[in-house]
């Protein structure tokens, strides 16, 4: 799938499904460069794992939404670690709440960790990828940015809109042999959903026609895939991964 | 103002020069210019009317720039692309060690 000589970057890699698309790049060969906000023990965890399946990967502190940090972390990796092959966009938050009591922080605060974030991060990895003349971009949307969610406007505008920036910069790079595509998980189980309303939850998976929530590897496999050169003609495209719950 | 001596001086202008021939074969090498480096004059246009360069010539040297100077370049700065030399300083003034 991987030749060992690729370097990748996830953000948000400190949980989740961050956490299984580093694992899972790591032990196919890739090195993984991690990107976490604040959480420096559950970091240092996926490091471990990691490290346990002799993969290797190195971790920054970087708030994707603050473009001189974004800067500063590629300078760093091109210096350190050489030019970025594989970009993995899965920084996210959620800020829930119904669209008349939003408030404006609410929703900038999502749109800005995973709209600008990607953008950000996106910009500057493609000039690297664009002096190799190859790469491959995974960005991590959501099905609630296709299908829309109830109580996440905010959530599921920032995932279109993911969505929407894939499928250009898709057409945008692909001369310089630079893959874009998406990734749209349904309901998976991570802290997001622990936190969902347990009532609510279990109404959703009795939609879900695998009946089911869906692992993190399970996404993460999909995203391997995507960053390998088994995906050579596969770009601008977006992949549910939802156990069948939305139709698209 | 200090006053710089005669040497420092001619040190400056020394690395002011190699600057400007590093970006003529620069521009040459990564846009696949049939011309010699050479012949690009410091104060030519290098877009436009200059070396007939498009905007995907544009962004092949901002990123060809970004890669060797660790100097970024939006579009709303275009204008240090008017000559060799504006591009020079845009460089000596933005440069991270």
């Amino acid at each position: 799938m991987f030749s060992g000589e690729e370097l990748a970057v996830v953000t948000g890699a400190s949980r989740g499904i961050g956490r299984a698309i580093a694992i899972d790049l790591a032990r196919r060969g890739v090195t993984t460069v991690l990107t976490y906000v604040a959480n420096e023990e559950e970091m240092g965890k996926t490091l471990q794992q990691i490290e346990e399946l002799g993969g290797r990967a190195h971790a920054y502190q970087v708030d994707v939404s603050v473009e001189k940090e974004v800067q500063q972390f590629f300078r760093n990796i091109k210096k350190h670690h050489g030019n970025v092959n594989i970009l993995v966009n899965n920084s996210g938050i959620t800020k829930d709440g119904f669209l008349p009591l939003m408030s404006s922080t609410k929703w900038d605060d999502v749109l800005n960790v995973n709209l600008r974030g990607t953008y950000l991060c996106t910009r500057e990895a493609v000039k690297q990828m664009m002096v190799q003349k190859k790469g491959a971009i995974v960005n991590i949307a959501s099905t609630s940015g296709i299908s829309g969610t109830s109580g996440q406007t905010n959530y599921a505008a920032s995932k279109g809109g993911m969505i929407a920036f894939t499928k250009s910069i898709a057409q945008e790079a692909a001369s310089y042999q630079i893959r874009a595509n998406a990734v749209a998980p349904g309901f998976i189980e991570t802290d997001m959903t622990k936190s969902m309303d347990q009532q609510t939850l279990k109404q959703m998976i009795n939609l879900i026609p695998l009946q089911r929530l869906g692992k993190p590897k399970e996404v993460a496999k999909m995203v391997s895939f995507l960053s390998s050169n088994d995906a050579s003609y596969i770009t601008g495209k977006v992949f549910t991964v939802d156990g069948g719950l939305i139709n698209g | 103002m200090d006053m710089l001596t005669y040497e420092e001086t001619k040190e400056q202008a020394l690395k002011r020069k190699e600057l400007t021939e590093r970006l003529k074969e620069l521009i040459v090498e990564r846009l696949d210019l049939d011309i010699e480096p050479e012949l690009i004059t410091d104060d030519q246009p290098i877009f436009g009317r200059g070396l007939g360069l498009d905007s995907i010539d544009a962004l092949e040297l901002f990123v060809a720039i970004e890669d060797e100077f660790n100097v970024t370049v939006f579009d709303d700065n275009i204008e240090v692309f008017s000559s060799i030399n504006k591009l020079a300083d845009y460089i000596v003034e933005n440069q991270e060690e």
